[in-house]
């Protein structure tokens, strides 16, 4: 298969733009037939040592429905399987060819470099906890015995009072179980990147860089946490994940 | 106190290679990712903004009033049971199976699926 047609010449109009999904090493890199967004192949720019994974894209606005997001991620997890690879955030367009090596390729060459040989034996493991909801009220009725006093109540204050209470013992243990899986968890990785925002009865939401050789100590660690909560805390663990919480660069 | 129902439980760890719920794909791909600023980002308008409406903030009197009704509807008398089992014979008791857990999980299910009802509407155009 042809790589890319070379970028039209002669009138300015562009009739095609070059989505981006990562970067990767040239020597691994490969095209993926039909895998790209509106079924584009993916096909890598090269640059000296590196290679940008990239398909074309109709100029203007990226979609981005649940079939794209998932096209992004898979292009990247196959380019992972065969190699390390640096997944960019989902939206990236540049023109053509040239834009996306003198823009991208070019003047960030030595720290691509750099981050995907600090990468090469690294992988991403997503962690999500939630509680089940009636377990941990019951627990805190248990435990609080103004909760417990003012269960039954009907009126408005009361109510809010109960509430504001319970929201109060919920934040409370959700911190404490966060920083109790955060340390044991962390311990085995490289690196954690923790989502701040707060979503109802989620104790953690957090990615962790780790290891490969270490990716089995980290699983026997989750399943001892996991069932050590089970009934209370229901987790979620996903992975071996392209590192996409950990491709920081320099900003400028 | 965990131990109480830790009877019930079934799949408290959900092992998957990839994520599969939309909220878990656009916190990995719209939130995460490399982004150098001298790229043309052609961004999905509004994206951002909707995921974030999409979580539930904690402190506001909504959400004291729900969790005062969830406490108010709580059926204790199997978990109250089971943590007497418990603090009696030191063990195993925990048994809070049957409708209670039922509908607890057909809320949270249905709560969730409003949130990816939101999210999918983000991710529609």
């Amino acid at each position: 298969m042809a790589l890319k047609t070379p970028p039209k010449t002669g009138a300015r109009e562009i009739s095609t733009s070059l989505y981006c999904y990562g970067v990767t090493w040239a020597e691994t890199a490969r095209p993926q037939e039909a895998a790209g967004l509106a079924g584009k192949s993916v096909e890598p720019v090269r640059f000296e040592e590196l290679a940008a994974l990239t398909s074309e894209t109709p100029p203007g606005k990226v979609r981005a429905r649940r079939a794209d997001l998932m096209c992004h991620f898979d292009v990247l997890s196959t380019a992972f399987e065969r190699g390390t690879v640096i997944p960019l955030r989902f939206g990236m367009v540049f023109d053509d060819e040239a834009t996306l090596v003198e823009e991208l390729l070019r003047p960030r060459r030595d720290e691509l470099v750099v981050l995907l040989r600090e990468l090469g034996d690294r992988v991403e493991l997503r962690v999500s906890a939630h509680y089940r909801e009636e377990a941990i009220l019951a627990e805190i009725v248990r435990e609080n015995p103004r909760v417990a006093r003012l269960r039954g109540e009907r009126s408005q204050p009361l109510l809010i009072e109960l509430g504001e209470l319970v929201a109060r013992e919920v934040q409370a243990r959700t911190n404490r179980d966060a920083r109790g899986i955060l340390e044991r968890l962390g311990s085995l990785a490289l690196g954690r990147e923790v989502d701040e925002e707060p979503i109802e009865h989620q104790v953690l939401r957090a990615s962790f860089l780790v290891e490969r050789k270490r990716i089995r100590a980290f699983d026997a660690a989750m399943e001892d946490i996991a069932s050590g909560q089970a009934g209370r805390i229901d987790f979620k663990y996903v992975g071996p994940l392209p590192p996409h919480s950990f491709v920081g660069l320099e900003a400028g | 106190m965990a131990v109480a129902t830790r009877g019930t439980a079934s799949n408290y760890l959900q092992r998957a290679p990839s994520p599969s719920g939309l909220a878990d794909v656009v916190d990995l791909i719209l939130d995460k990712g490399l982004v150098i600023d001298a790229y043309v980002r052609v961004a999905v308008i509004g994206i951002e903004l909707l995921t974030i409406d999409a979580r539930i903030v904690i402190a506001s009197v909504d959400t004291y009033l729900r969790f005062a009704e969830a406490v108010n509807r709580l059926d204790l008398t199997q978990t109250e049971a089971a943590g007497l089992a418990e603090l009696r014979d030191g063990g195993g008791g925990g048994n809070g199976d049957g409708k209670a857990k039922g509908m607890v999980e057909g809320a949270k299910e249905k709560a969730s699926d409003a949130k990816e009802g939101l999210k999918e509407r983000v991710g529609r155009d």
